[in-house]
């Protein structure tokens, strides 16, 4: 043991002077922290079951840019944004009518008015509600008043866009000439852009945004006792959209890319870990045993290395529909090969040495010699080859999750990437949608490259300089 | 000496296939046999249509009577273990029955002719593509191994590990998304345009179709292979030999190719006929990005449209493909390199 602690030093002194070693565990252990602070860091708390939930995204804009795209461009779009502050007041009328109003307030300074304003509120009881937006100019405007019946812990969703149609076309009477509101009708014009517009007798479309501090107001009248609103909140719906944008189908990018890290991570260490591992056993058994048990595991070996593993791989998903811990499974059956014919060369060297030679006139049984003189040897080796097998698998997950045969129960980046095709994100050009999957995939790749062949670099020393 | 040799590794390589086309005929027996139930229903069904005045009676015994006949003519009333031998069989005779719903160019649902006309375009694509990143490969590769530690190699190595987890097929949307649809310089995919020119133009068009695919798998190939190349000629530059030819005042670009690269070609050429089985079998679903009607291109289809005799065809001649490729390995490297022929005797 103390051999073993005195060796990883040695190795660590040396590691330390390979920087893109470094590099690579720098970046693996920083995904490790992201993977354990991974329910902090989500945006949308839920992606890791509902990524394939529609209602759970439908507050969202489809194809909304990231928001720091805004930097790059003149006019300034509106990010989604929640908000759940509210200024929570109740009045109690003369007449005995108790009514309780929630104010949000949103600051709009951007350059084009928001996709929509989306109401959330869980319900409980019957009573009528009054939602209101309170403009920078003063103007109050009741968009939507809805008497609800008989409700018990039940989710209201009001939409400006949607229920707000025919409050916006009043407004809209009031600034624009007769001639212009006769070409328009309530359901043609969109709610939001009239709402956030400086209004004035000029064409539609040359409202400026009306800039400063809006207040959207949601009124309970109180029926009875029983009657009343929880946890109401306010969703800005913008044109851009969260760290990385959103999909077609409305899903936020970052998340479903943070919950997917985990599961390439998973993949690539658990299918190289296991099989490397069973490619050691299987190489030094066979170099150690010799005669017709090596002749024998050699064949076998060579029927599994003329295996074309990708081809495989895709037709048995395309009929066994896997999930993730059979597909790991099938990728350990084919990878397995890749470090034998290493450690059996390794091994056979190994094998001829006098310490072993010793062993055995002692009375050490297989077990022993094995175990406690030839895998101590081979350890560090099976490292690096086992960091150089990662990318390989994770690759092979995305590349069967692009053709759609990936575990629907999980998101992973091949998923993503898949979705982006079927979408047809290339043709429209939302890079965002396709750049960050592949380019995750590729970090990941890259860093277990870094570590394995920095170790190897240190195992061989040779090919160090001339 | 070399014939036994030969005939030897061939033979071995066909034993290989068998084994593996077995496993593979095992492991996926029971969806073969549904398909084939399937497919027997359907044709059954057809050839009741067809015969019109048939007392209903008469219909169902034809029915069953037909039904019985096929299917002992497909031996799916036999035991697991004959049936698994007879797809066996029917596989590594290219017997591969007919398809559910693709189609070949001319419209016939035979599965042979629909892989057939698929493997000489991926054959085309990939070994054009190896070609050129061997040439790079090898060119980048002495210019590593003349300077070790020296800025190119130092740099390239670094790219080469960045390009080491790279997907193919992302690589492939990327620049498809930059020069299909940004700069409009390729076409977005296929192998011709429509409607396909006649002569001379008939080749360029292909080339044309070509380039954005080969580009791809130049840009991520050529690395690695730069990167092995080094690490073998790195090994020879340190022979006696090459000393000698220095001390003797022979200019190093003759060192290097002459006197290096001769003995480096048996693990050059390995090397290259590896990365070009790899590219094959692992790069080959890129082929669907760029809609290239290949292997590749015939898999994504396969999986889309659920086709289990395409898709098990396809398997067979890739994994033989593969295994002829292996083949060739062994024979050019024994041809190199009297050395390996131990035992040939």
């Amino acid at each position: 043991m103390k051999d073993f602690f005195g060796a990883l030093s040695d190795f660590w002194k040396e590691f330390k002077k390979e920087k893109t070693g470094l590099i690579g565990l720098g970046i693996v252990i920083v995904s490790l922290l992201i993977i354990i602070f991974e329910p902090l860091l989500l945006p949308w708390k839920d992606t890791n079951t509902k990524w394939r939930n529609i209602d759970y995204w439908q507050d969202n804009t489809p194809s909304a840019p990231p928001v720091w795209t805004n930097w790059f461009t003149p006019t300034k779009a509106t990010p989604t944004s929640r908000i759940d502050e509210y200024a929570h007041e109740i009045h109690d009328d003369e007449a005995g009518f108790v009514s309780e109003t929630y104010t949000f307030t949103y600051h709009y300074d951007t350059d084009s008015s928001p996709q929509d304003i989306i109401f959330h509120m869980m319900g409980n009881g019957t009573f009528p509600l009054v939602c209101e937006i309170v403009r920078p100019d003063g103007n109050t405007i009741p968009f939507a008043q809805i008497y609800e019946e008989g409700l018990f812990d039940q989710d209201i969703r009001l939409s400006l866009n949607n229920d707000g149609k025919d409050a916006a076309f009043e407004l809209l009477k009031q600034y624009v000439s007769e001639e212009v509101v006769e070409q328009l009708s309530s359901r043609s014009i969109q709610s939001t852009s009239i709402f956030f517009g400086a209004l004035s007798d000029k064409s539609l479309e040359a409202f400026a945004p009306l800039k400063g501090t809006y207040q959207f107001k949601i009124t309970m009248y109180r029926t009875d006792e029983e009657s009343s609103i929880k946890a109401p909140y306010v969703i800005v719906t913008g044109d851009v959209s969260g760290l990385l944008g959103t999909d077609s189908e409305k899903r936020d990018l970052f998340s479903g890319l943070l919950a997917g890290l985990k599961w390439a991570l998973a993949i690539g260490i658990v299918t190289s870990a296991i099989s490397v591992l069973i490619g050691v056993m299987y190489g030094i058994i066979s170099a150690y045993f010799g005669g017709w048990v090596d002749t024998a595991m050699q064949f076998i070996y060579q029927v599994f290395n003329s295996i074309p593993v990708l081809p495989v791989l895709i037709v048995s998903s395309a009929i066994f529909k896997p999930n993730i811990y059979t597909l790991i499974g099938v990728m350990v059956f084919f990878f397995w090969t890749g470090s034998v014919m290493t450690v059996r060369s390794m091994a056979l060297q190994i094998k001829e040495e006098t310490y072993i030679e010793a062993a055995r006139a002692l009375g050490a049984g297989h077990r022993r010699i094995i175990f406690k003189h030839m895998v101590p040897l081979l350890i560090p080796y099976s490292f690096a080859s086992m960091a150089l097998s990662v990318p390989s698998a994770i690759v092979y997950e995305s590349s069967v999750s692009l053709l759609g045969l990936g575990d629907a129960t999980i998101v992973t980046w091949g998923q993503i990437l898949h979705d982006a095709i079927q979408a047809g994100a290339i043709l429209k050009g939302i890079w965002w949608w396709v750049l960050p999957p592949g380019l995750l995939i590729s970090i990941m790749g890259m860093s277990f490259a870094f570590l394995g062949f920095s170790m190897d670099k240190i195992l061989h020393p040779k090919l160090k300089t001339r | 000496m070399y014939k036994w040799f030969a005939l030897k590794r061939i033979g071995k390589g066909v034993i290989t296939y068998v084994i593996i086309m077995f496993i593979l005929s095992a492991l996926f027996n029971t969806v073969v046999d549904n398909t084939m139930r399937a497919s027997i229903e359907e044709q059954v069904r057809a050839e009741s249509v067809r015969l019109k005045n048939l007392q209903p009676e008469a219909l169902q015994n034809f029915q069953q009577q037909r039904r019985e006949a096929l299917i002992s003519l497909y031996r799916l009333d036999r035991p697991m273990l004959e049936r698994i031998m007879f797809r066996t069989w029917n596989t590594i005779t290219f017997n591969f029955g007919k398809s559910t719903s693709i189609r070949s160019s001319r419209g016939d649902r035979e599965v042979l002719t629909i892989v057939g006309e698929a493997i000489p375009r991926t054959v085309l694509l990939f070994t054009v593509a190896a070609f050129f990143e061997i040439v790079v490969g090898i060119i980048l590769g002495l210019k590593k191994a003349q300077k070790p530690g020296g800025f190119i190699d130092r740099s390239s190595s670094f790219i080469t590990m960045i390009v080491y987890g790279m997907p193919t097929f992302w690589l492939a949307m990327i620049l498809i998304m930059f020069f299909v649809y940004q700069l409009k310089l390729f076409p977005s995919g296929g192998i011709h345009s429509i409607p396909t020119p006649q002569g001379i133009m008939y080749f360029i068009d292909m080339l044309w179709h070509m380039a954005l695919p080969m580009l791809t798998l130049v840009l991520i190939g050529f690395w690695g292979i730069a990167f092995v190349v080094r690490n073998i000629v790195l090994g020879i530059l340190q022979d006696d030999y090459i000393m000698a030819a220095r001390a003797r005042g022979i200019p190093e670009q003759s060192v290097l190719f002459k006197h290096t690269l001769r003995t480096a070609a048996p693990p050059l050429i390995t090397m290259s006929i590896l990365s070009l089985l790899s590219s094959i079998s692992g790069a080959i679903i890129f082929e669907g990005i760029f809609s290239w009607p290949g292997l590749g291109n015939l898999y994504w289809i396969a999986v889309q449209q659920n086709d289990i005799p395409v898709l098990m065809a396809n398997l067979a001649i890739t994994v033989g493909l593969y295994q002829i490729g292996l083949i060739l390995l062994d024979l050019t490297y024994g041809f190199m390199d009297p050395r390996i022929k131990v035992g040939g005797k």
